[in-house]
């Protein structure tokens, strides 16, 4: 297809690339915003889900009695009562069938895990109930395991009696040529690094509001692909999918959280439809951090062969995920493999190779947060280079110089298959290090005369695969999506995509798009996302595929419609169609000076006064594309390899720490993103992204941990007092930069810019933090950064240092 | 997260109020309600009658002599904070306030209300024993005044009985010549303290003279560091911290582990706000 963007644009004020105001922001911002919560039904019933305390046992028994006696109690659920909704499919072959069913039935494998829902009219009646329920219940508590040690134990108590373990998939492929790398090098070493349990954490928790009339069943839902919930839906319930409708209002947040189909989205549909009367659930914050998705909670086992020169010669990566329970749908498993596809980021190295692991632990099932696995694989190719750089003596900058991909050296095939189409790998590098070099003589000025003070600086280079696969996840969709544009008799402009809206700007690029195709203005676009009866099917928001997939398939139907719509002006103009131009809103005929024919005039031919158009036309202005990047891969190919983005962005991440030495306080002085997405299409919406990843990316690198109680496998956490997230306080000011290097198969050379933000932190902060305290060779291998963690690797620092005390 | 029934009165005065908790024995005070509803919220605690003093005439002065400043019971923080006359008598009692939570929370939260809760990573008990405060009690059985010292018996446990109020605690203004300085490690600002340090410093002649010095974060109360102040005493600027370093961890061999930090971590962090405390009570000495 043509990258030249002019070809597609037949207006005088261009709207790609300038930074249009954000429509979607009016309602939320004013107290308007109508999200699930705001949804209220004449006669509409409150659903409590009672979840398990117990991190694995038996259900002996539950006791309802109680419950059905509260006055206000309409009905108490267990799964004895969904035997007609069918089982959570497992469409994946290769890891293990978790048959999870929407309540537990016998056995509870999380804390947190939903086994009866309480219908009540009022939320507190509802709540008294469950209280009851939860008391009423009886258990076996069995034995659990708490991570991957425990569950990879040779007498691991098992959480799914019809598997061999607890390991529910393991794909190690050997590449001989590693094996050369390895005897040839002049050393190797050994390392093993960790990326905590965290969650996506929107403002906005999950909610399902439900109402079966006439016929339909109408489902609100908060989550980032409704037409995946319709399908899931229809199917587990038994309908036609005409019959089911699912409508996501105003979205507070996914960040890969809602891409998942829930336990709540299946019953609360159920409920309204046995029962007969509209009923809510809406998520508190406390479930929130139990049973929406958990993400990263990864294990790299490394060893890297590596010359005196500093030269990698080969890694070897054993990446391990903590599926949690496993009992979620889309299965929780493919970041894991993203984290190995994007491992080597944008440097040039082949000799890796990549073991894929995943393992069920008694915990909150892991699923997909922004990001998805790359910052994981940053955060160890980052901290294996500096080791490398440390151990041979050679620079940390002008090693990674080496390793980067050169101008002209794309499209390279990674290790994996990733095929990096474009991309700016050195210069992005390169233009940071010059962004970043005032902050850091400023922050060593600062601190200069603070004998207290350790300053440090840290790097990361990332690639970010945009618009994804989605067959590799879950086993059963594509990737592609469709959009349908349409104007109405009076010349007004109607977008409609199976993207969704989640805050991201998708409304307002919909607009610019459309208003650049056919020469109007964005106001004079109305845009239909996330509904399915008036949009068509499409995948949702994720995978950083809003960008491409939304201008791809507005583009396609926009072009059909513009075909179309010229050959009616050109009989309205008594011309021949060749000859007939659309010029800032109007079709005329080029060179001449005879009047228009405006989208009103035109839109009018094609519904009402079809009289007007030409003999044989078929009537009606609207028309359909379904938009799949042509380099999209779905299946490995014979060696195991795939291309499953259809693009590659890119950037560079540099961070600037000061370290307290005394307490191990850590503050990021300043922070640096190189950026580049392709194709910019409104460059505020894409530095924000960056602006909001970034900030999620140093909750990972310094805050958020989910932790377990090693012996129980019960959380160590219920609310924010356990869990920090870090707040406008602490994060710190950064300053962006761009480059366009254009994808070369998106007609518009669009890449995705949803995820690279969070990418870097983990990397930037360890290294930072591990270069500022290098006089104690500290080299920190996991995150969360703590005050606890820095002292602890200053203690152990000294410790082996037999001579030197404890600073 | 909503909390399970529970009785609510709204009192005009100290009788009514303590009239109120007395009917029943899982009565509370409601104060800024920061820590109790969302605690009735998570049900973690049983509340039967939620007796909310905002009402209660009287209870939110704040008045300030030179020889002291008294909080009522209903006295916001925030109150307190913009009390002109606050700082300049007990500077301790702004320093401390400026720790706690965020402007949202101290516009609701209240002096008296942290001391109840207790919570031992708080920064006004810590405060109320470095600066020998005294808290003024209501109930059945009459009036009576708590030392401080006294007051905190555990982890969110005070000496207060079933059926008494706190009225109002008196913070009394330090000796002359002493900085007090509050100082904390926590996790994020407006945290509870991973670990955090109440210092009166007294110094003179670049030396410390002497001091007092409360640690929270560490155990399950204020935790006065009297080793530490034996330690400290002569202290200057050039002198090594080794010394006072182990003084504390000698004081603190109660400190806790959680999620947000060890045992260990609290006691060496302490032991390094300690010797800034000196240190920052030594320059401000000099420069005045």
């Amino acid at each position: 297809m043509s990258l030249d963007i002019d070809s597609h644009i037949r207006h005088s004020t261009r709207h790609i690339g300038r930074s249009v105001p954000r429509r979607e922001d009016r309602g939320p911002l004013t107290g308007k915003g109508r999200y699930v919560a705001d949804i209220r039904l004449p006669g509409m019933l409150e659903v409590v889900f009672v979840r398990s305390i117990e991190a694995h046992a038996r259900i002996v028994s539950i006791d309802t009695s109680e419950a059905l006696a509260v006055e206000g109690v309409q009905a108490v659920f267990t799964a004895a009562d969904l035997a007609d909704v069918k089982t959570f499919p497992d469409y994946i072959p290769y890891i293990g069938p978790v048959k999870q069913r929407p309540l537990a039935t016998d056995t509870v494998r999380y804390v947190g895990a939903p086994y009866a829902a309480v219908v009540a009219t009022d939320r507190y009646i509802a709540e008294d109930a469950a209280a009851l329920v939860a008391a009423g219940t009886s258990y076996e508590p069995l034995p659990t395991v708490a991570d991957l040690d425990q569950a990879l134990a040779p007498d691991a108590p098992k959480l799914f009696d019809d598997w061999e373990s607890n390991c529910s998939f393991d794909v190690d492929p050997h590449k001989p040529e590693v094996d050369q790398a390895f005897e040839q090098a002049d050393h190797t070493f050994t390392e093993t690094y960790v990326s905590q349990r965290q969650t996506g954490l929107p403002m906005e928790t999950r909610g399902v509001v439900a109402e079966m009339a006439d016929g339909t069943l109408t489902v609100w839902s908060s989550t980032q692909s409704p037409h995946m919930v319709r399908t899931t839906v229809a199917l587990m319930l038994g309908m036609p999918e005409p019959q089911v409708r699912v409508i996501h209002p105003t979205i507070g947040g996914g960040f890969g959280t809602k891409t998942h189909i829930y336990p709540e989205d299946v019953v609360v549909p159920w409920i309204a439809r046995r029962l007969g009367a509209p009923a809510r659930w809406i998520e508190d914050r406390m479930e929130n951090l139990v049973a929406s998705a958990h993400a990263r909670d990864q294990r790299h086992t490394v060893e890297v062969a590596y010359d005196d020169d500093g030269t990698v010669r080969g890694v070897r990566c054993a990446s391990t995920l903590d599926m949690g329970s496993g009992e979620i749908f889309m299965p929780g498993t493919a970041p894991v493999f993203v984290t190995n596809a994007c491992i080597t980021g944008g440097y040039d190295f082949e000799n890796m190779e990549t073991r894929t692991i995943g393992v069920v632990t008694n915990k909150t099932p892991a699923g997909a947060y922004r990001g998805f696995g790359i910052p994981e694989g940053a955060f160890v190719m980052e901290r294996v280079i500096d080791r490398v750089a440390r151990l041979t003596g050679t620079d940390r900058v002008d090693l990674r110089r080496r390793m980067l991909l050169k101008p002209g050296q794309t499209p390279y095939v990674m290790h994996g298959g990733g095929r990096l189409d474009s991309g700016s790998h050195t210069e992005s590098f390169e233009r940071a290090l010059e962004m970043a070099s005032p902050a850091v003589e400023r922050t060593r000025a600062r601190y200069a005369d603070d004998p207290d003070v350790r300053v440090g600086v840290g790097y990361a280079n990332y690639v970010e695969p945009t618009s994804p696969s989605y067959h590799l996840t879950t086993g059963h969709w594509g990737g592609g999506d469709a959009a349908t544009v349409r104007v109405d008799p009076d010349g007004s402009v109607r977008v409609a995509a199976g993207l969704s809206a989640i805050g991201q700007g998708a409304e307002t690029t919909a607009a610019q798009l459309a208003a650049d195709m056919l020469g109007v203005s964005p106001d004079d676009v109305t845009v239909v996302l996330g509904d399915t009866e008036r949009a068509p099917y499409g995948l949702g928001s994720w995978g950083s595929r809003g960008a491409m997939m939304l201008t791809g398939s507005v583009l396609l139907a926009s072009e059909r419609l513009l075909d179309k719509a010229r050959w009616i002006a050109a009989h309205m103009l008594e011309a021949a169609e060749a000859d007939v131009v659309l010029e800032d809103g109007a079709f005329h005929v080029a060179g001449s000076s005879q009047p228009s024919v405006g989208w009103a005039e035109v839109g009018t031919a094609a519904w009402v006064r079809t009289v007007d158009l030409p003999d044989g036309m078929e009537a009606g202005l609207e028309t359909s594309g379904f938009y799949h990047p042509e380099t999209l891969e779905h299946q490995l190919d014979d060696t195991g390899k795939i291309n499953a983005a259809a693009s590659w962005s890119n950037g560079t991440h540099v961070g600037v720490v000061s370290v307290r030495v005394s307490t191990g306080e850590v503050r990021i002085e300043d922070y640096v993103v190189v950026h580049d997405c392709g194709t910019v299409i409104n460059p505020a919406l894409v530095e924000g992204q960056v602006h909001g990843g970034v900030a999620q990316g140093i909750a990972g690198a310094m805050y958020e941990h989910f932790q377990y109680d090693p012996d129980t496998a019960n959380p160590r956490f219920a609310s924010f007092m356990d869990y920090l997230v870090p707040t406008c306080a602490e994060v710190p000011h950064m300053e962006v930069g761009h480059f366009e290097s254009p994808a070369p198969e998106q007609p518009l050379g669009v890449k995705g810019c949803g995820e690279g933000g969070t990418v870097g932190p983990p990397a930037v902060v360890a290294g930072a933090v591990s270069d500022a305290l290098s006089e104690w060779d500290v080299d920190l291998t996991e995150c969360p950064v703590t005050p606890v963690a820095v002292r602890a690797a200053i203690r152990a620092a000294a410790a082996r240092d037999a001579t030197g005390g404890t600073p | 997260m909503k909390p399970a029934p529970f009785d609510y009165c709204r009192p005009s005065t100290v009788a009514e109020a303590l009239e109120a908790l007395g009917s029943s024995e899982s009565s509370r005070v409601l104060a800024g309600g920061q820590s109790l509803i969302p605690a009735m919220n998570f049900r973690l605690t049983d509340v039967s009658v939620l007796v909310d003093i905002n009402r209660v005439e009287g209870l939110d002065a704040v008045a300030c002599d030179p020889e002291g400043v008294t909080v009522g019971a209903a006295a916001t923080q925030t109150r307190v904070l913009d009390d002109d006359g606050v700082a300049g008598v007990v500077g301790g009692l702004r320093a401390a306030l400026l720790h706690v939570g965020h402007l949202q929370i101290r516009n609701r939260g209240t002096v008296c209300g942290s001391l109840a809760h207790a919570d031992p990573a708080a920064e006004l008990p810590a405060l109320a024993v470095a600066s020998d405060a005294v808290i003024s009690v209501s109930g059945p059985g009459g009036e009576r005044r708590v030392d401080a010292a006294d007051f905190f018996v555990g982890p969110f446990w005070t000496s207060l009985e079933d059926g008494e109020l706190i009225t109002g605690v008196r913070f009394p203004a330090p000796p002359a010549g002493s900085v007090t300085t509050v100082d904390e490690i926590s996790r994020r600002a407006g945290d509870f303290a991973v670990a955090g340090l109440v210092a009166r410093v007294d110094a003179a002649d670049g030396a410390v003279r002497s001091a007092r010095l409360v640690g929270f974060g560490l155990g399950g109360v204020p935790t006065r560091l009297r080793t530490a102040e034996a330690a400290i005493s002569g202290w200057a600027a050039d002198h090594p911290s080794d010394a006072l370093t182990e003084a504390v961890m000698a004081d603190t061999s109660d400190a806790f582990d959680d999620i947000h930090a060890t045992a260990w971590y609290r006691r060496e962090a302490v032991a390094a706000l300690t010797v800034r405390a000196a240190r920052g009570a030594l320059a401000r000495r000099e420069a005045a």
